[in-house]
């Protein structure tokens, strides 16, 4: 049980390699698309707060972060594997291709319409937050590059700042 | 080797015994089952403190399962690690007082005869304290010196009896808009008050002053100013401090506890001897402890003989509410006012502290008034949704965030009001859930009492005055009886009889001869006011017992 907090496990390693590893987009026994979770994650998050990349603040790679986390549950970490899993799904339901294949306002539109559903609301809701943790956290995790997340709000962080991550 | 006094948890509870056992000569050890921080290590990481709850344990590893019971007596079953219900309040040298924002007050006179004062409420559990105000005062005023409060004492018609004209330390600096509160207050014909905090306003005790951090209350504090037990007591005696130990059982023979079995980690268990036990491991574990570490003579559980043990567990009543300052309604001065971050707000109410209603005469409480916390994340995600509660994105999302943080500003209210004990509310254990360490959890069984709201919803009432006449919008409050877990007292009342208590009033347990529980499982009820001030000042009481009591046998050794 005490595996994830070792950060060379392999269980660790396969859960940080979720993000690259090809995600097959299906539609019953068909292929539809190849695409990266990365990818996907990066779209979304771009699609849901473009304000963060206008800032130069780069969010996704902090997904990294929270897929290791030693305080994020497994659970927690499933759904968010899950919900790239489903938003494809959905993408490809409604227009038979990746998610990151539609054009913007299609991919809105995919947005609107999972957001009426409840895994589609947590999701955005969930991905959406940690998006402003990788925008408003301590820059110390990667993210809130230049501190240009908190320079936009007017925000100075507390001091003393964190040394190091949290992990 | 065995000590004199072993202390079980490091917090508010444990640490002025450790503090003056180890000062009066005593060889003293600490069982902590957290780990041990100093100011070196307390950043105002967001992420780490508030997100990822560093400072507790993962509900994975250790939880509680709680049954909320409703009126009919029915109960719904939580377990803590599937709903994230979280009871933890800071695992670590010096306990959650290292992360309490501080606002300390004293209970009032009358809280120590709640039963004599305002008679029996039906449904409730409510009885005296075994000790008065008068017994308890000194050491108030001992904690206001040596853990450090500051404030100002001003006349009003609610303030106890002190035995000193003021406090010790002058209170610490506050925010231009304090000047509305005050104002608002006079027009209403409330008396505002300025809030006394356990955070030195300039150095003192060895410590550092305060330096307007923007970050207290859930942070620990990084210059020492703010009076944790471990800041203002541990690291001011030699007692030996043992961290990660998580101890889960006391053995006892008829008449005493022999020694604490704890738990370095999973698996590895270790023993400590000593005259003399100080349980302090807060509330609900405290009792779940004792439950335990039933045995042959304690069948239900260690110094259970009264059948009281884990009873009448009360948290604070009451609840929260807010109000929005926004530029539009402002001058440009008292924008700058508003937003200028660091400096406290530190204002209370009692006026209502006892009130009456419908021809009846109630026990009311504090309301608190405080910003908005200023951690930007979670001011950020209550943002998500839209004003018909839809989930909100992009641009749309980001002007409204933009505006919200950068031009308006919250204030918030805190009310404290008396938790009756009633009967569905207590502390058990559940053998069905057990921790990482293979011991059976705390069960937390919940019910408030339909008083608790109505009081509650009534010192709401009038905070909400305040704010709609300083102009704030947004005008808005939560009254529940969902318990606050930093707020948590009970389970092993104190009292003069053995077969209605299980301490006796020193908190010394009637059933055994060495044996005493001092953090807030002793309150038969808890005040309307934050607990802290009176878990420290009742252990420094309890200290004194102590004391004498092992200055008596070193002289009858002699």
């Amino acid at each position: 049980m005490f595996e994830a907090f070792s950060p060379n496990s392999r269980r660790t390693f396969l859960k940080a390699g979720f993000l690259s590893s090809a995600v097959f987009v299906m539609n019953g026994c068909e292929l539809f698309s190849v695409t990266t979770s990365q990818d996907t994650i990066k779209t979304l998050q771009n699609d849901l707060f473009p304000k963060a990349k206008a800032l130069g603040v780069e969010t996704s790679s902090y997904m990294s972060v929270i897929l290791r986390h030693s305080r994020i549950s497994d659970e927690d970490k499933a759904f968010i594997k899950n919900g790239v899993k489903w938003l494809n799904e959905e993408a490809v339901k409604a227009y038979e291709t990746a998610y990151v294949k539609l054009t913007p306002e299609q991919r809105q539109e995919t947005l609107r319409f999972i957001a009426k559903e409840k895994w589609g609301e947590s999701f955005i809701y969930v991905m959406m937050g940690y998006l402003f943790e990788a925008m408003l956290g301590d820059p110390v995790y990667g993210g809130n590059n230049n501190e240009a997340g908190w320079k936009w709000l007017e925000f100075a962080g507390g001091e003393p700042r964190p040394k190091v991550a949290f992990l | 080797m065995t000590y004199d006094v072993c202390v079980i948890g490091s917090g508010a509870g444990g640490s002025p015994i450790a503090y003056e056992l180890a000062n009066a000569g005593y060889k003293v050890v600490v069982l902590e089952k957290g780990e041990n921080y100093t100011e070196e290590d307390f950043s105002k990481d967001e992420l780490a403190v508030s997100r990822r709850d560093m400072f507790t344990p993962p509900l994975s590893e250790q939880k509680h399962v709680i049954n909320e019971y409703s009126r009919d007596g029915s109960f719904t079953r939580y377990d803590g690690e599937k709903s994230g219900w979280n009871f933890w309040n800071g695992s670590m040298v010096g306990g959650s007082s290292n992360l309490m924002s501080g606002y300390f007050h004293r209970m009032k006179p009358n809280d120590f005869k709640l039963k004599s004062v305002y008679g029996d409420v039906k449904g409730a559990n409510v009885v005296d304290w075994a000790i008065s105000y008068e017994e308890l005062e000194p050491y108030y005023a001992k904690v206001e010196k040596v853990v450090g409060v500051s404030g100002r004492v001003v006349k009003h018609k609610r303030q106890e009896p002190r035995s000193t004209p003021d406090f010790p330390y002058p209170e610490l600096q506050t925010n231009g808009v304090v000047k509305w509160f005050d104002k608002a207050c006079l027009e209403l014909g409330f008396e505002s008050l300025p809030t006394p905090r356990a955070v030195l306003s300039q150095d003192a005790l060895n410590r550092r002053g305060c330096y307007y951090s923007n970050f207290c209350g859930s942070y620990g504090c990084a210059s020492g100013a703010k009076g944790s037990a471990r800041a203002a007591l541990l690291q001011k005696c030699d007692a030996k401090i043992v961290t990660n130990a998580f101890v889960y059982k006391l053995e006892s023979d008829e008449t005493k506890i022999t020694r604490a079995h704890y738990y370095s980690k999973p698996g590895v268990s270790h023993t400590i001897e000593a005259k003399i036990f100080v349980l302090a491991a807060q509330a609900v574990e405290s009792s779940r402890l004792l439950l335990n570490s039933k045995n042959k003579r304690f069948p239900n559980g260690l110094a259970n003989s009264s059948g009281e043990l884990g009873k009448n567990l009360i948290f604070s009543a009451g609840g929260s509410g807010s109000g929005r300052f926004i530029f539009e309604k402002l001058t440009k001065e008292q924008r700058e006012e508003l937003m200028r971050v660091g400096l406290f707000f530190n204002r209370s109410l009692q006026d209502w502290y006892e009130y009456e209603e419908d021809g009846e005469k109630y026990k009311g409480g504090t309301i608190d008034f405080l910003f908005e916390h200023q951690n930007i994340v979670s001011r950020v995600k209550r943002e998500m949704y839209d004003d018909n509660g839809n989930l909100a994105w992009g641009e749309a999302l980001a002007k409204k965030i933009h505006k919200t943080i950068t031009t308006s500003r919250v204030l918030t209210f805190e009310v404290f009001n008396d938790w009756l004990p009633t009967d569905n509310c207590n502390v058990g254990v559940d053998e069905n859930a057990k921790d990482k360490y293979g011991v059976p959890v705390g069960a937390i069984n919940l019910n408030g009492h339909p008083q608790d709201l109505r009081v509650g919803e009534y010192m709401a009432k009038k905070a909400v005055e305040v704010l709609t006449k300083m102009g704030a919008v947004e005008v808005s409050y939560s009254i529940s009886s969902s318990p606050p877990p930093n707020l948590v007292a009970g389970g092993c009342r104190f009292g003069d009889n053995p077969k209605t208590s299980v301490l006796d009033k020193n908190c010394k347990a009637h059933d055994l001869t060495n044996l005493y529980v001092t953090d807030a499982s002793f309150m038969p009820t808890g005040g309307s006011v934050p607990y802290t001030w009176t878990i420290y000042a009742n252990s420094f009481r309890v200290a004194d017992a102590i004391v004498r009591e092992l200055d008596q046998g070193f002289k009858e050794n002699l």
